[in-house]
């Protein structure tokens, strides 16, 4: 993506930037879950017998069931794993609610004028067209990003309850079976939907060029400057406002002269530290 | 392992006497909660008017059929054919959902109320792999209920069929290839034994005409669109220095 | 005691079923323990939880949920009776098990046991105990009956049991306390059947044999609904090869379903249909002519008094079409020798029951069935003698009976007794007072007629005790009630059968405090100074003294019997022949005995009462399910028979405007309860049927208290002057909707 405002001297200071968009533990947070769709998918997948509901093949859940020694195990250990997916997940909820999980929802999930703008510009720039409309500025993820979070949070939530109401299936009265018979396709639609969104992101996160960076950032937590200002810019100028603030703070405080340095004043105000990931 | 075995049974009604010896021999063999049994002696009340009466008591069990829905049914393969032809419930890998209970067009299958999972009658697989008789089979006192093996010619239930009239509890719209001969022509009591078409429950509609199809598209159409930007991408080539990547 | 499972345990872990499954260790059912089967079940592995049968070890023994005595082989696993199964070596089993001995571990996992031994704090019947040592309770008793018999004589203390393996060590309690007062329950049972054939072939209980038997009558014998494994095998075996049965009953009962013809014959009418059977084979000269002549009595006198009993005669009298009853006399005498009448067993029916039952003891005689003396069908094959522990003779007796025996009942053998007659006694005070009351094994609060009366006799008395391993309607009045061990947990004395002599032995230990009765009957001895009655040590010792003469002969051990469940003795061995114990020493077709008695010396008939215009019979029978009043609080049992309905015919229900299901009020003037009503073509119009068991009024049994209703509370006291059988069909009820 370039833009033509910016000077090639401008860009190269930019690329020097290094800005951090991940905490380690939303790193960790999303290999793990990277690591149990890969553990979970082909299990499920597996678990589903083609001949009664053909959205697997035999030779799969063959495979799956040799792998496992048997149906139950096969079940048991994909109920095993989802449980510490389900298990992890909640309890970083609750115990970073309101310094990560507050944060995740206001960055990721709220949607301003420009994202609804950019949600209508971008799928023409993906297709090669229109290209001579530019983006409107993006906060530290964009606004598919953002639809595809709404995504996995709500399909999420719906895998990990009917998952937990099939392990937990024996201690449903059977007046109540209903719910296990409702558990079982709605557990498979929103895996399947929540894996369609998967395929977007695995390709936007790690093929598509532009965003390498993101795709970089989710081992090292970091991106450079020209990636943030150019994909990113809302969330760049916030940060950069953030750290003339604190240095604004710093000089105060040691008595240093001031020096500016962002490529663009800001006025954001911020007592935040520029090191302040920009969210979850 | 030369000759494969095919399991059912014969039912003799007109040698039942409704002792009901062989349901509280299931019922200890297989500890059956309060309430639930996997096995029946069904009774219609006398037929006919003093003092020309009769009765009859058809023994019921699960008749292993040759083509069992309730396997078709379950999502997991919890339940199962054996090569023998008893149908089983892998009962660690049942989950309790009772799409199989629904499906059995013979009502022979339940939700055990202690564990949760699917339950019927397994023909004693344990005994019968060790050549004894299902629990219900070895201690009928009036000789009705009968199990063996329809491979072998020799078998108790391959002569007791050999020059008889038998039924099959078929009808034109079902026919599951019950594994269960009876001995006598139905009567009235054969209504009871008599199946009954599938009905789908809703979840099984919704699984199958709903989130089956829409899965497939959403993770095909997602599939081949980004397979498509892909190979944009490839013609397109890259820009390193543009893209910032660098 | 801590350690031992008090109920069954409901699903047992998968590695206990591996274990059990041999698989453990294999891999096959391991979770994630890598690649097996897919179907790992085809290996046995995980389906289900553990069944029954998959056994630590096996023990055989007998069973003693009714008294037909099966052979049972016993599936332990971890101290858990998990499984019965029918023992193939047994005679009376014959590897079957009918419903209730299918569930006889129930019986040792009745949650509502009674496992210490527990003494009254309340009023009688209120059943508030408290729990005692069993030296408390037996030093109780002992003091109690030493002061009754002080007091009052030995005679003032009762005794009754049931027909049961330790019978003669109880007997041993009683005749040596000194006490003529036996009850029994025989006298609610089968007192007809056997009078009439003492006094016929001078033979207690016929032996039947079905082999070959083409043309079978049986006379309100019901035998798929009154089971007796083996023989109820043999009936439907010959059914299903295609014999001929007549079945008389005005209860469409489960044999009726398979004879080949129902007679739903008039109650109380069973002997003018075999009196005319009689009549027919001698007009016609139908009779086994060589038989008669060689090996009977009393003949023409028989000749002469059955000449008016003709079938059309008849035909009037029980309902059944005279050309019936004609051709099966003609049908019955074709099939010779392939052809009885079966002496059926609960015979207590109308005071002319004993008619009815020397009528068929003549007409299987006049079938020549005995062709010679060792040869009678009848006959039982001799059983294995058995050594005993040495004891003295008992004390002389000089008191009378309370029950009539023999002073009122001539011919009722003092073992059987006229147990319904012991309240009269008790209530009137004559001819002397009684004071107390040992129970075993026994719950007459239910089995006798007129329930009011029993618990009127139950206050009257300074004493009562019982014997029981659950809270019986009796217990719950008692004042003491003695934990005995199940079937399941105990030894009692051999059981011989034939050649074969049978054990039963304890499958696991006794649960609880409770104990066996050969232990309770010698520590209760002992306090009363009677231990010269119970020379053993325990019961191993008592049973090794059984053994003594075959461990001379044979080298048998009781850990060899432990082991195999029994042993056989030789052929050659020749046990004590039975021949006809009669004074002629012949069958008695006229029965001198009898005439010089005052009675009728050949059978006769008598019209038995007919209910008045509202009024139906009250039917009594048996279900296949439940053995008299002591299984209904049984699981297992539960669960396939839980109560009882009044049947009733439809046409009669209509007139009362009651629908099927419908709660009614049943009252005969004993009394009356209220019950549901199951509308039926198979019974009479004139008669309704209720199945004895139900209507349990101690709420100690959890299961089954106030489950369906008793008959006991609405049968009348008829006693049979002859046999003594109380007359259970001749009480008359009304039936209304609640």
């Amino acid at each position: 993506m370039s833009d033509e405002t910016l000077t090639l001297e401008q860009r190269k200071r930019l690329q020097e930037q290094v800005l951090v968009k991940h905490h380690l533990a939303n790193i960790l947070t999303h290999w793990f879950n990277v690591a149990m769709w890969l553990l979970l998918l082909p299990t499920g997948i597996g678990i589903l017998l083609e001949k009664t509901y053909p959205a697997s093949s035999t030779a799969w859940n063959d495979l799956m069931r040799q792998i496992f020694g048997s149906t139950a195990s096969l079940i048991y250990w994909h109920g095993v794993w989802g449980q510490i997916w389900i298990a992890v997940l909640t309890f970083n909820i609750f115990v970073g609610f309101r310094k990560y999980f507050l944060t995740f929802a206001s960055t990721r999930m709220l949607l301003d004028k420009d994202d609804l703008r950019w949600l209508m510009i971008k799928p023409w720039h993906m297709l090669g067209l229109r290209k001579h409309v530019p983006l409107p500025p993006q906060d530290a993820y964009n606004a598919g990003q953002k639809l595809y979070s709404y995504l996995v949070v709500i399909g999420s939530f719906w895998i990990g309850l009917t998952g937990m109401i099939m392990v937990y299936s024996e201690h449903i009265p059977t007046s109540w079976q209903w719910v296990i018979q409702w558990a079982m396709p709605i557990h498979f639609l929103s895996a399947g939907i929540t894996f369609a969104g998967v395929i977007i992101h695995v390709y936007m996160g790690a093929i598509f060029p532009e965003e390498r960076q993101a795709f970089f950032s989710m081992f090292t937590g970091k991106v450079n400057g020209l990636y943030a200002y150019l994909h990113h810019r809302k969330w760049y100028l916030r940060k950069m406002a953030e750290k003339a603030a604190w240095e604004a703070e710093y000089r105060r405080r040691y008595r240093e002269p001031a020096q500016a340095e962002a490529p663009q004043a800001s006025t954001a105000p911020g007592t935040a530290s520029a090191d302040a990931p920009a969210g979850d | 392992m030369a000759d494969i075995k095919k399991y059912g049974f014969v039912i003799d009604p007109r040698r039942c006497i409704d002792c009901r010896a062989c349901l509280v021999a299931c019922r200890a063999e297989w500890n059956t909660p309060p309430g639930q049994t996997r096995i029946w002696v069904h009774t219609d009340g006398p037929q006919g008017i003093f003092p020309a009466v009769t009765q009859t008591w058809v023994p019921v069990q699960c008749h292993h059929c040759e083509d069992p829905w309730c396997v078709d049914a379950c999502p997991t393969g919890a339940t199962f054919k054996r090569e023998d032809g008893l149908v089983l419930i892998d009962e660690e890998a049942c989950i309790g959902c009772g799409l199989c209970v629904n499906a059995c067009p013979y009502q022979v299958r339940f939700r055990n109320e202690v564990t949760g999972k699917a339950d019927k009658c397994n023909a004693c697989f344990h005994r019968v792999d060790r050549g004894e008789l299902p629990a219900c089979v070895a201690t009928c006192i009036g000789g009705a209920r009968l199990f063996g093996d329809f491979n072998d010619p020799e078998s108790p239930v391959s002569r007791a069929i050999k020059d008889q009239v038998v039924y099959r509890p078929i009808t034109p719209e079902v026919d599951t290839g019950p594994m269960t001969y009876y001995l006598s022509p139905p009567d009235a009591s054969a209504v009871q034994v008599s199946p009954q078409p599938r009905k789908d429950l809703p979840a099984e509609v919704f699984w199958r005409k709903w989130a089956i199809p829409i899965v497939k598209v959403a993770v095909g159409a997602t599939f081949l669109g980004q397979a498509g930007a892909f190979i944009l991408q490839l013609l397109r080539g890259e820009n390193e220095y543009e893209d910032g990547a660098v | 005691m801590s350690d031992q499972p008090t109920e069954r345990v409901p699903r047992l872990n998968r590695r206990k079923f591996l274990q059990a499954a041999g698989l453990a260790g294999t891999g096959v059912a391991i979770v994630g323990s890598g690649v097996g089967d897919i179907r790992r079940a085809e290996a046995g592995g995980s389906v289900g939880h553990l069944p029954g049968s998959y056994a630590d070890k096996i023990v055989p023994t007998l069973c003693e949920m009714c008294v037909w005595r099966c052979g049972v082989r016993a599936k332990v696993i971890d101290g858990v009776i998990e499984k019965l199964e029918g023992n193939p070596d047994h005679p009376h089993s014959e590897g079957y098990l009918c419903a209730r001995g299918q569930a006889g571990l129930m019986m040792t996992y009745d949650e509502d046991r009674v496992l210490e031994p527990l003494m009254r704090v309340g009023e009688r019947g209120s059943g508030r105990f408290r729990k005692v040592s069993w030296d408390e309770a037996l030093d109780y008793v002992a003091d109690k009956m030493l002061k009754i018999k002080e007091n009052f004589g030995p005679e003032a203390m009762v005794f009754s049991s049931t027909h049961n393996l330790s019978q003669p060590l109880f007997e041993n309690l009683l005749y040596g306390y000194g006490s003529p007062n036996y009850g029994t329950q025989r006298s609610l049972c089968f007192n007809a059947m056997v009078t009439a054939h003492l006094l016929t072939y001078g033979i207690e209980e016929p032996a039947r044999r079905y082999e070959g038997m083409n043309y079978i009558i049986l006379t309100g014998r019901n035998l798929f609904g009154g089971i007796s494994t083996s023989e109820t095998r043999a009936l439907m075996q010959r059914i299903a090869e295609g014999a001929h049965v007549v079945y008389l009953d005005p209860r469409f009962s489960e044999t009726a379903a398979k004879a080949a013809e129902w007679l739903p014959i008039k109650p109380g009418t069973d002997s003018a249909f075999i009196l005319a059977l009689i009549h027919v084979m001698i007009r016609d000269e139908l009779y086994d002519k060589w038989f008669v002549s060689q090996y009977t009595v009393g003949f023409d006198e028989l000749a002469e008094g059955v000449q008016d009993y003709t079938p059309a005669w008849a035909a009037r009298i029980t309902e059944i079409p005279e050309a019936t009853i004609y051709r099966i006399a003609h049908e019955f005498a074709e099939n010779r020798p392939n052809a009885f009448a079966h002496p059926g067993w609960r015979t207590s029916n109308f005071i002319n029951s004993f008619h009815t039952e020397r009528a068929i003891a003549i007409l299987n005689a006049l079938q020549g069935l005995c062709p010679q003396q060792g040869d009678c069908m009848f006959l039982s094959e001799a059983s294995v003698e058995l050594g005993k522990p040495p004891q003295p003779g008992y004390p002389p007796i000089r008191a009378a009976r309370l029950d009539g025996v023999p002073w009122k009942y001539k011919f009722v053998p003092p073992k059987l007794g006229v147990f319904q007659e012991l309240r009269d006694a008790i209530l009137s005070g004559e001819p002397y007072q009684a004071h107390g009351w040992f129970i075993a094994r026994q719950n007459p609060m239910m089995s006798l007629p007129e329930r009011q009366k029993t618990r009127a006799a139950f206050q009257k008395l300074g004493l009562v005790v019982v014997m029981d391993i659950i809270m019986n309607d009796s217990a719950w009045y008692a004042d003491v009630v003695l934990p005995e061990a199940s079937y399941l947990e105990r030894y009692d004395p051999l059981h011989p059968v034939g050649r074969r002599v049978f054990l039963r032995q304890p499958v696991i230990e006794p649960r609880g405090q409770s104990r066996s009765a050969l232990w309770i009957y010698k520590q209760l001895g002992e306090r009363l100074g009677l231990g010269d009655y119970f020379q053993y040590e325990d019961e191993e010792d008592y049973l090794r003294q059984q053994l003594k003469p075959w461990t001379e002969r044979l080298g048998i051990t009781l850990d060899q019997l432990k082991q195999t469940g029994y042993f056989e003795v030789p052929d050659g061995y020749e046990g004590p022949t039975y021949r006809w114990d009669t004074p002629s020493g012949k069958v008695e077709l006229a029965s001198e005995t009898l005439r010089n008695a005052g009675y009728d010396a050949i059978p006769r008939w008598y019209d038995p009462p007919e209910p008045g215009e509202n009024e139906f019979y009250l039917l009594t029978g048996k279900v296949g399910q439940h053995t008299q009043f002591a299984t209904q609080n049984n699981a297992y049992l539960h669960e396939v028979r839980p109560t009882n309905q009044l049947w009733m015919h439809p046409s009669k229900a209509a007139e009362r405007g009651i629908a099927n299901g419908d709660r009614v009020r049943v009252t005969s003037p004993a009394g009356s309860v209220e019950i549901e009503v199951w509308l039926t073509e198979g019974i009479r119009p004139d008669c309704v049927y209720l199945t004895p068991g139900f209507g349990h009024e101690s709420r100690g049994l959890r299961k089954a208290f106030g489950r369906g209703a008793a008959d006991s509370d609405l049968h009348l006291t008829f006693t049979d002057p002859i046999s003594g059988g109380q007359a259970l069909t001749q009480t008359f009820v009304t039936v209304e909707k609640v």
